[in-house]
């Protein structure tokens, strides 16, 4: 970790060194309720199908007020960021949905420690934490059609794109391709997990909102590590 | 996929008639004639013959536009049928809304089918949000807490037959060692209800207790879902909800014919 780099990181210096600070924790989740909003009907209309139908209101509920927090933590170093973060998801989300995402941000948030700044590899490993968080809640599995069925394929994506000498940015973009990829891999898919599970063969068809907003995360992230446009 | 191999002295025509509608009825809603045929290992004409004939019926109708096949009203009015004649569900509608009123949360009434616990009955939170009717649903009975407290009243063959059958987590809290479930019923026996705690579904819980019929059997259940935070706060059971639950049963089970004494199978006097 170059230490020396972190105090006021500007995106030039993101770029060449890799090396990010809590302001890009303020990019992604700024950019997570962004896609969120912009989705919010569409979440909830895919979550009508197979869900409770009101993913796309509590997300989009649980994103604006952890902005809104935001504004208020400026001077948290990453990792207390994203604990935060995690709590007001947990809360203000609810059902389902607000403990498997808030969960997942406050172990990433734990994988950072008090540092103030990291690096591609340590984000990728507090994605993993992240992904350890939802799974050991949820007990999902690839093919189960949840929030795993993106998360798993853009976690390792981004692994991937870092073990063959890529940048940060590269991998994050990587990942949300993935991620994309696989929220459209659960159209087919009979739900083994939470509510849609309880629909059988009936789920099959549908796209699962868990994991589409999942992509949005991985989409957020990408505009965030490329220095936000 | 061909399907499992029909059962001696039954009729081929009707098994194949009745895997077009299940077909129909699972996850992709509108179907060509090629489509199914090749989905249940049918020749074309076989298939285009059996869809005709449910066609005839109102089983099934045909799409104009599209000429794709779908379920038809016909099925609508059996399963309303179905659950008309389900007595368990015709004598819990009034007691399944006062007990939703009473508590703020949905209530659910189901019955075992299998290892799952089929929901019969539902009524939203009455919140006015939307929610979708669970009515149809079929949840693994270890699961949740409707299950739980119909399997702990079960005679003890079957339920140790339940116990002995694979049992799948939900959610990391589900409770899939036979061994802890055992202790779970043996308390829910005692106690006449049941908790389910995050272990159907990440957020939320249960609170459920066992409907008798006259034989004393544990013919179904009834229950309050919902958040976690509200029917288990500080990881105690909402005793309010406990006591209306309690009530709400032991007044259907009477409606059922159940004696004052309630449950009479050996697994409540272990």
């Amino acid at each position: 970790m170059v230490a020396a780099v972190t105090e006021r990181a500007d995106d030039a210096r993101e770029r060449v060194f890799d090396v990010y600070d809590a302001t890009m924790i303020h990019r992604w989740v700024r950019a997570c309720a962004d896609e969120v909003a912009a989705n919010r009907d569409f979440l909830t209309q895919l979550d009508a199908a197979i869900g409770d139908a009101d993913h796309g209101i509590n997300m989009d509920r649980g994103f604006s007020a952890a902005v809104t927090d935001l504004d208020a933590t400026s001077d948290l170093p990453p990792g207390e960021l994203l604990i935060r973060v995690g709590g007001t998801l947990i809360y203000r989300v609810g059902g389902a949905a607000g403990p498997l995402f808030g969960t997942c941000l406050r172990r990433a948030g734990e994988a950072f420690g008090d540092a103030e700044s990291f690096d591609a590899e340590d984000l990728w490993k507090a994605l993993r934490s992240g992904l350890d968080g939802i799974q050991g809640l949820g007990a999902a599995e690839e093919g189960d059609k949840t929030i795993v069925d993106a998360y798993a394929p853009a976690l390792a994506a981004f692994e991937r794109e870092l073990r063959g000498g890529g940048d940060g940015a590269t991998a994050s973009r990587k990942a949300a391709e993935a991620a994309r990829e696989g929220m459209r891999a659960t159209v087919p898919m009979q739900a083994r997990k939470g509510r849609a599970s309880y629909l059988g063969p009936r789920s099959v068809g549908h796209q699962d909102p868990g994991a589409t907003s999942t992509s949005y995360l991985f989409a957020a992230l990408a505009r965030s590590v490329d220095g936000g446009r | 996929m061909t399907g499992p191999a029909p059962r001696k002295g039954t009729i081929q025509s009707v098994e194949r008639a009745s895997r077009i509608l299940k077909v129909l009825g699972s996850g992709t809603p509108r179907m060509g004639v090629t489509e199914i045929a090749e989905r249940l290992g049918l020749a074309k004409g076989t298939a285009y013959g059996l869809l005709r004939t449910l066609e005839a019926q109102e089983l099934v109708e045909q799409d104009p536009e599209t000429d794709k096949y779908r379920l038809g009203p016909a099925m609508l009015q059996l399963g309303n049928a179905f659950l008309d004649n389900h007595e368990l569900r015709a004598r819990s509608l009034l007691w399944a809304d006062s007990l939703a009123s009473r508590t703020g949360d949905a209530v659910r009434v189901g019955v075992l089918h299998g290892t799952n616990v089929l929901i019969v009955h539902h009524v939203f939170r009455p919140d006015n949000s939307v929610q979708i009717l669970e009515v149809g649903a079929s949840i693994p009975w270890h699961a949740c807490a409707l299950g739980k407290a119909i399997v702990a009243f079960l005679a003890e063959p079957s339920r140790r037959a339940l116990l002995e059958l694979e049992l799948v987590p939900l959610t990391g809290r589900t409770v899939t060692d036979p061994a802890v479930l055992e202790k779970v019923l043996a308390a829910v026996a005692t106690e006449g209800t049941a908790l389910e705690d995050e272990e159907a579904i990440v957020g939320e819980a249960e609170i459920a207790a066992p409907v008798f019929d006259d034989r004393g059997h544990s013919v179904g259940a009834i229950g309050v879902v919902g958040p976690v935070e509200r029917l288990v706060p500080e990881g105690r059971q909402a005793a309010a909800v406990v006591a209306a639950v309690r009530e709400t049963s032991r007044g259907l089970s009477r409606d059922m014919g159940a004696g004052r004494v309630g449950p009479r199978s050996s697994a409540a006097r272990r």
